[in-house]
């Protein structure tokens, strides 16, 4: 056999081949084509008609898409923050702790296995004016939490972000306690010894060494918020009056329900963009020696 | 001695805060259990309490309007298959990406490719994709839906598996090569053993998204004997929109095989956690 | 290969019975599916038809959220023999697409033009040829606590002015003044709408303005949008707030209703069941009347509005046209046995548009059912009536009147600004050729 196709370089590929041909096959093929579909103005069915770049000059006027991008702008910072900063915390106080941590583990980790329509049953359940909290309240005499958060327009995209990161911040909990447990205690005695405080043991020891589970969360977590969807779609619609609405329920809504696919697809178009600032921007970074 | 008060007085602390998030989660939890025993005449006066008189036939109306049996077999067909063909094609290119070559061309290409496949919407590709499972004769088919599902977690499996698989230490596969070992071989023999941790971790994951996804389940399986869960209780909330208590009920059933596969598992995971983290 | 080897043989065997007299037809049929009224329909359509004939076996599939599923089957050459669409606009998409199978040779064939109203058979006829039939058909009405009404000395509003003194009266008592949300359904804003567009800017208005000889940026029909947005707003008829109203699904509202937490509920006939259900179960009694006329130019009383609730077509794939054609003249074939099934699901369901007559009605019928029944139908079929949006609006535009409404109700635009592009997206599905069967007034 000739020495390429036995080189390590060659056989790395071989192991490569099984997850890009069937990743490739399900997922970037249908989207080329759903792609090329942008520069039309197909309804879904029959009859495809060339409209150059009607559909992008049309994205540019469309003051829902614009209002879309700003919230998942929020959604995306909101998600880096709050999300990451109790999951760090909980999760390294949970190291510290012998008795009771498989019982935190579990709780925190539950919502996440729970399905999303299970999550929003509950939550829609919790700011239902007549049932839940505010029937409550009602029931004490109490007129608090009598409008749902999700039906004011000034609340709804941040209730839907709290049902989802209730669901969402175990996970992060599991994914940094995995890199913690592989910290070496020995350091931890050593900082000990050296008289170092909780903090500076956590900023100069735990940080440090989990970086890379840590870069790969904020990774994961910048790239999930772009096609973020269900809650959104099950809670709100992204509504009212458009105040939820993010860009991948704006694309949804023009595919199926205003029926316009060509349309849809430069939505599509523009996430793709989106998405390739960020994996660029990481690019860069590796380029600047971070191991991600 | 002094350290150790200082300990258990902050441990008193960190109980406090765990706790109080523990029950940001338990309450809204208890809401949805004490909903799926509570008849519906009680809704309206005691909205968020135990209910007063237990009402079991919730679970029996899910139960008998779900056909729950079949549909939980479909379900777990479902996850069992996606397991097998996804874990070993992530298992495969991690190995690839962090052991055989980490610093090749493939790691920047390949992780680009599937950065980028993790965040393309499934609204923009659930189209074509529905027109080529037809011609292929993949369409309401469990299989087609399983390759489905492989491909859709392969980016994040293969990302987890690979960040695990950086960690371990390089001297142990530059030691089964000087003893002859295959490059399948060091894949078998040294990284699999070493990194099946993270696999069970992967496993829980993906068996998680794949039982409670709704939306290619709907599109993908047309036959009623073939549907899972979670397209069933999509089908429960929108037929039975303000019977809380038998919807509750049937998302309970829904979360109770995998919350019970969870905490079986939780123990292995942990040990498995640990111990590695000491052999490290 | 299997699967391949397995087509081919079921092929071979096909064709083989196919020629066989005593194989009988299959036809499917994909229907909306509602947890209410999926058993009596499988019971007294699907089986009554399979029992009573033995050329066609019908086989009826319920189906959530049809309309999403439809479409992938119907595109990709599969799918059932018959299925239920929304409204024309959907047909007129399909019919540009060629998958929907024109029913003109059988609607001449078996007369359905003879037995069905005029302006149902109207409404399915695209190009000159019939592609769907309505399975149903609706109007939005009002219904009262009659009860709470008399106790209170309150009489039914015929105007605006009345409408709103009557409500003042109504939130005086700690009362909403109507039940009603948006949570189960969010398009029930366009309801609203129509109502508003019909009794105030008035049905001959609306009718100019969708056959294009009136814009819709004209004042009746802005001022109409600038009271609905006063009316939910500022005054919170709907529930108390805009933000109940978006909160409350159709149990709640419905419950709201019976138990006087809402002195009336605006609604649809679809209203009629779960209405009569609720009070039933209480010591109040209900009533119901036509909309309250909003302004002399909306022409007198009754104000009725037309809609179509769901319609049936045939697949342009079906390999058993002619079989799923014997289904649909054996349903518009018998008034007595459409009225009782309609019947048995409240009227709320399956009213069929046919010529009925009063002989055809259950002597046993609600009066305040057949009042309805006989006034709605006299009403439509003398052409005196109002338009829905779900009914007679295209696709794009009929999206945008209920979705951006709620932008209006936010005050980011105003009406004005609304009915601009309303207009816009009207001229561009004019343009288009999407536009959907209106009839003549």
């Amino acid at each position: 056999m000739p020495k390429f196709l036995t080189s390590i370089n060659a056989i790395s590929w071989y192991f490569l081949f099984p997850v890009i041909f069937i990743h490739f096959f399900v997922v970037a093929f249908p989207s080329i084509l759903s792609l090329l579909l942008c520069l039309t103005d197909w309804n879904g069915f029959g009859r495809i008609n060339y409209v150059g770049l009607e559909n992008f000059q049309e994205l540019f006027r469309d003051r829902v898409f614009k209002k879309a991008v700003k919230h998942n702008i929020i959604w995306t910072v909101m998600f880096l923050t709050i999300p990451v900063i109790v999951a760090l915390i909980i999760a390294y106080l949970l190291t510290g702790i012998k008795r009771g941590q498989l019982f935190y583990r579990l709780v925190y980790f539950f919502p996440y296995i729970l399905a999303s329509i299970v999550n929003c049953l509950i939550w829609r359940y919790i700011f239902h004016p007549r049932h839940g909290l505010g029937g409550w309240f009602e029931n004490q005499g109490i007129d608090f939490l009598a409008k749902s958060p999700f039906a004011m327009k000034e609340t709804a995209l941040y209730a839907v972000a709290w049902v989802d990161m209730w669901h969402f911040w175990g996970f992060l909990v599991i994914i940094y306690l995995t890199g913690m447990y592989q910290v070496d205690d020995s350091l931890y005695e050593a900082a000990d010894i050296e008289g170092a405080t909780k903090f500076q043991k956590f900023r100069y020891i735990t940080l440090p060494m989990i970086r890379p589970i840590f870069v790969l969360s904020l990774i994961i977590i910048i790239i999930w918020s772009v096609p973020t969807f269900d809650y959104v779609y099950i809670l709100t619609m992204g509504g009212p009056a458009y105040s939820s609405e993010v860009v991948a329920n704006h694309l949804y809504s023009q595919a199926f329900q205003r029926m316009n696919v060509g349309y849809a697809s430069t939505i599509g178009v523009m996430m793709f963009f989106y998405v390739g600032i960020i994996v660029g921007f990481f690019a860069i970074l590796r380029r600047m020696g971070w191991e991600v | 001695m002094a350290t150790a008060r200082f300990r258990q007085r902050s441990s008193y602390i960190n109980h406090a805060i765990l706790i109080f998030m523990a029950l940001t989660i338990i309450l809204p939890l208890l809401v949805l259990a004490f909903n799926s025993i509570k008849p519906s005449s009680e809704f309206g006066a005691n909205p968020l309490g135990f209910p007063n008189e237990i009402r079991l036939m919730n679970y029996y109306d899910a139960w008998v309007n779900g056909n729950y049996t079949q549909i939980f077999m479909n379900s777990l067909t479902l996850v069992i298959g996606t397991l097998i063909l996804n874990l070993t094609v992530s298992g495969l290119a991690a190995f690839s990406l962090a052991v055989l070559n980490p610093r090749g061309i493939q790691t920047i290409v390949v992780g680009l490719y599937l950065l980028v496949g993790i965040s393309i919407p499934a609204q923009l590709f659930i189209l074509p994709l529905f027109l080529m499972w037809k011609s292929l004769y993949l369409l309401d088919t469990r299989i087609g839906l399983v390759i489905i599902y492989s491909a859709l977690n392969a980016p994040f499996a293969t990302f987890l598996i690979r960040s695990y698989m950086l960690q371990l230490p390089t001297e142990l596969f530059e030691a089964a090569k000087l003893d002859g070992a295959s490059v399948m071989q060091l894949f078998t023999r040294v990284a699999l053993p070493l990194s099946w941790p993270v696999f069970l971790t992967t496993a829980l994951i993906v068996s998680l998204t794949v039982w409670n996804e709704f939306l290619f389940a709907i599109t993908f399986i047309i036959t009623d004997e073939y549907k899972p869960i979670s397209s069933i209780l999509f089908t429960f909330q929108s037929r039975f929109a303000n019977d809380y208590g038998l919807v509750s009920a049937a998302s309970i059933l829904m979360a109770a095989p995998i919350a019970i596969l969870f905490m079986f598992f939780q123990r292995r995971f942990i040990a498995g956690l640990t111990s590695g983290a000491t052999k490290g | 290969m299997n699967k391949i080897l397995n087509i081919f043989l079921t092929f071979i065997l096909t064709a083989f019975f196919a020629t066989s007299t005593f194989a009988a037809t299959k036809v499917v049929w994909w229907m909306e599916s509602s947890a209410d009224t999926d058993p009596t329909v499988q019971e007294m359509m699907c089986d009554a038809f399979n029992a009573e004939q033995d050329e066609v076996e019908l086989e009826c599939v319920f189906k959530e959220d049809i309309n999403d599923t439809i479409r992938p089957a119907l595109l990709s050459g599969s799918g059932p023999d018959m299925f239920d669409t929304p409204g024309a606009s959907y047909i007129k998409i399909y019919q540009d697409a060629g998958l929907v199978k024109s029913m003109q040779e059988y609607a001449d064939q078996y007369g359905w033009q003879d037995k069905l109203l005029g302006w149902a058979y109207n409404s399915g006829v695209f190009d000159g040829e019939l592609y769907s039939i309505p399975k149903n058909y609706e109007t939005m009405i009002y219904f009262y606590n009659k009860t709470l009404f008399e106790e209170n000395g309150w009489s039914t509003p015929n105007n605006l002015e009345e409408v709103e003194s009557l409500a003042a009266k109504i939130k005086a008592k700690g009362m909403n003044v109507y039940a009603y949300g948006s949570a189960g359904w969010q398009p029930t804003h366009e309801h609203l709408v129509g109502n508003y567009f019909n009794t105030y800017a008035g049905p001959d208005n609306v009718y100019k303005a969708l056959i294009g000889e009136k814009k819709w940026t004209d004042p009746e029909f802005v001022e109409a949008i600038e009271l609905l947005r006063k009316h939910m707003v500022d005054e919170g008829y709907w529930s108390g707030d805009l933000e109940t109203y978006y909160s409350l699904d159709w149990d709640d509202f419905n419950n709201e209703f019976a138990t006087r937490g809402s002195a009336m509920l605006m609604i649809g006939t679809w209203g009629f069941n779960v209405t009569a259900t609720n009070f039933g179960e209480t010591s109040d009694d209900w009533d119901w009347n036509p909309l309250p006329i909003l302004n002399s130019q909306a022409g007198s009383a009754p104000n009725y509005q037309l809609a179509t609730g769901g319609t049936m077509s045939i697949n342009a794939a079906s390999k058993n046209a002619d079989g799923a054609a014997k289904v649909i003249d054996w349903i518009l074939s018998d008034k007595e046995r459409a009225l009782k099934v309609t019947g048995s699901l409240g009227y709320g369901a399956w009213l069929l548009p046919l010529k009925y007559t009063d002989a055809d009605f259950d002597p046993n019928i609600d009066p305040r059912q057949k009042r309805f029944l006989t006034e709605f139908a006299e009403a439509s079929d003398s052409g005196n009536y109002g338009y829905t949006t779900w009914t007679f609006y295209p696709n794009d535009p009929g999206v945008h009147i209920w979705k951006d409404m709620e932008v209006v109700w936010a005050g980011d635009i105003t009406p004005l600004e609304f009915m601009e592009e309303s207009q816009r997206l009207w001229d561009q599905a004019r343009a288009d050729d999407a536009l959907v069967p209106v009839g003549k007034r």
